[in-house]
């Protein structure tokens, strides 16, 4: 059975994979079988970091033939080694699950042997999970880049999520970072499982879909020079190119030292910006262009999404009884949530600023660019509104700054969809 | 002012409903020791399955998700539960159909909140709810949650664990919910005592073990895990132990 020792080193060596999400899949108990999906994800216990534990998240072994040069367990890095069977995996989820540790299995791995190899016992290990553990529940399999696409398509048919990292925002990065990954290496894997997800879309297939809750990446930020814009022009191409559902960001900490690598991390709010961005392009109808421009960064003193309004105040204010969706949705402080109520209460009546309040629609921001019944309650002057929301931007900055500090992504960790 | 007093069960509160209905001076309360001034009069509602029926028949000609809405308020820890349901279902019948998305509407803000402190509280639970293996293999879960939500918890968790037995324990209300693997009862239940199996405690010590594992220390936030992991729900959570 698994040891403490070795379940702290597998761990500590899978942590910096942000993804834990368990949503978008609803598979269902098979008699006799444990456990089943719960679409919407569940959270099971919260870290002191903020985030949160959906799944069992760790690696079969970190014993790494590759030799990346941000990874802590890279080839030249003197660390502990160690490995778990498949057996040991599957005896510790199934434990985990039926006291409600967990939701289910994030699994991922170095590169051991030969990246078939690999892909192979990982296979193995969710087939055995599957078919002889008669496990219902979550399984997020992380691929192994350049493996045979037969394994992995294999893998697909059993687990509800894949992922492949893209690592780092651009080619010229990933091969002084990176050497033994290819930007096709990783890419082409995920275009292959996009296309078999649409087949299955397109014959409706029932039952038996390959990884029903979808693929997510997740790239380094602050490793390599890229901009902002550029990382965010990638992701829209990710989200609108692959179909990815989610793109993860990690704010490069500085756990190696390589003449290769910046000194310094790249701090949280970087970090926090990039997802805002992402929600905005994701649900709020964003296009790239609006929020960053190709060589620009994010501005940390505003979101990017006050950021936006202040730099297009002939737009504002617009009236909250008659304004579309689309455009609520683009009001600094609204959110997918409030916008949505805001349309529906309205269909019963005229809503004043008071309506607003009882509703918990938050107006600190809000206010200064709607009116309610043609009222208006913000500062005048764009002047005064750009004041009002910098010293806000203060406030927010004080605050400790995680990758889960705004509200919205707090409410998604909470549902799990992270 | 008439108080009706029910004994929290769904059927006494829709009897209450039909016999209040027509009365405009009155409050269906639940609690026990509500202060009483002049005029004020009290009626023990005697559960008529009939009045009962009559008024569910009647909402759900109206608004097919209501009852399910009631069902949740009821589960409420608020003293104002039966007098907040009481109005939901009163606006509906003026309305002459479902009045959810009228979101200004006082009382169906006061609504949508109990609703969701009930339905969040439920889903928090999900995934903050412990078992503990006893020697015999049954799942047993003590636990205190605000709102009585524990038939809710035993139907998600008999859906995913089909076959296995399990106690989900709610020790405030001294009720528990029991599932053999087919079918799930609801008893009142005191205190227990529960022999564990043999690899409990090697579980519980490798989940410790992983929780510390799995958190970036460089990167504290306290704060966050508060919020969404309240501090009342710690002692029944061996990581936080």
């Amino acid at each position: 059975m698994l040891d403490a020792e070795r379940l702290q080193i597998l761990t500590e060596s899978a942590k910096y994979d942000v993804s834990c999400s368990s949503s978008g899949s609803k598979r269902a108990n098979r008699k006799g079988g444990l456990g089943n999906a719960s679409v919407g994800g569940i959270c099971h216990s919260f870290t002191p970091d903020g985030r949160c534990i959906s799944l069992l998240k760790i690696l079969m072994s970190n014993d790494c033939l590759y030799d990346c040069e941000y990874c802590p367990n890279r080839r030249s890095a003197d660390v502990r080694r160690a490995s778990v069977t498949p057996e040991e995996i599957c005896e510790l989820t199934i434990n985990f699950y039926m006291r409600n540790y967990i939701e289910g299995l994030f699994l991922s791995s170095a590169v051991f042997g030969t990246p078939n190899r690999t892909m192979e016992l990982l296979t193995d290990t969710v087939i055995k999970l599957r078919k002889l553990y008669n496990f219902n529940g979550y399984i997020h399999l992380k691929g192994i880049p350049n493996a045979d696409d037969a394994l992995i398509m294999r893998a697909a048919k059993y687990v509800d999520r894949m992922s492949f990292n893209v690592e780092l925002p651009s080619e010229k990065s990933l091969k002084l970072l990176a050497p033994q990954k290819t930007k096709e290496g990783l890419l082409l894997p995920m275009k292959k499982l996009r296309a078999a997800e649409l087949y299955d879309k397109e014959n409706k297939a029932r039952g038996g879909k390959v990884i029903p809750a979808g693929q997510t990446t997740q790239m380094i930020i602050g490793a390599s020079p890229e901009s902002d814009g550029q990382i965010l022009r990638l992701t829209e191409a990710l989200y609108r190119r692959i179909g990815l559902k989610r793109v993860y960001y990690s704010s490069y900490v500085p756990v190696v030292s390589s003449p290769k690598l910046p000194t310094i991390g790249a701090g949280l709010l970087r970090e926090h910006r990039l997802y805002q961005a992402d929600w905005l392009i994701r649900f709020y109808g964003f296009d790239v262009n609006e929020i960053c421009g190709e060589g620009e960064n994010l501005s940390s003193e505003f979101d990017p999404k006050c950021h936006w309004a202040l730099r297009n105040m002939h737009l504002f204010p617009v009236e909250i009884n008659t304004a579309p969706l689309e455009t609520l949705l683009r009001v600094p402080g609204i959110g997918a949530r409030g916008a949505y109520r805001i349309t529906e209460a309205r269909k019963y009546g005229a809503l004043d600023f008071d309506n607003l309040a009882k509703m918990r629609i938050i107006l600190k921001r809000a206010k200064h660019f709607i009116t309610c019944k043609g009222k208006f309650y913000g500062s005048e002057s764009a002047n005064a509104v750009t004041a009002a929301l910098m010293l806000d931007g203060v406030r927010e900055r004080q605050e400790q700054i995680s990758m889960f500090s705004s509200p919205s992504v707090a409410l998604s960790a909470l549902s799990g969809e992270i | 002012m008439t108080y009706y007093l029910v004994d929290g069960s769904e059927e006494n509160f829709y009897t209450a409903v039909f016999d209040a209905y027509k009365d405009n001076d009155c409050i269906i309360t639940s609690e026990r020791n509500v202060q009483l001034g002049l005029g004020f009069e009290v009626k023990d509602v005697i559960t008529d399955g009939e009045k009962a029926k009559r008024v569910k028949t009647k909402l759900n000609a109206l608004d097919r998700g209501a009852e399910e809405d009631v069902s949740l308020l009821l589960r409420s820890d608020s003293a104002l539960k039966e007098s907040v349901a009481f109005d939901y279902i009163k606006l509906i019948i003026a309305n002459r159909g479902a009045v959810r998305s009228m979101l200004a509407n006082p009382t169906v803000i006061e609504m949508t909140t109990l609703r969701t402190r009930v339905f969040g509280e439920a889903h928090r639970m999900k995934g903050l709810l412990r078992f503990m293996e006893n020697a015999n293999g049954v799942l047993y879960a003590p636990y205190s949650p605000d709102n009585d939500i524990t038939e809710i918890l035993a139907l998600h968790f008999a859906a995913r664990f089909s076959g296995k037995q399990f106690v989900i324990h709610d020790v405030k209300r001294k009720i528990a919910a029991m599932f053999d693997g087919e079918e799930i009862v609801m008893t009142g239940a005191g205190d227990a005592e529960i022999y564990l199996s043999e690899y409990e405690s090697y579980f519980q010590n490798l989940w410790k073990q992983y929780y510390n594992s799995v958190n970036i220390a460089s990167r504290p936030h306290p704060k966050q895990m508060r919020g969404s992991m309240p501090v009342r729900y710690w002692k029944f959570l061996p990581e936080k132990k």
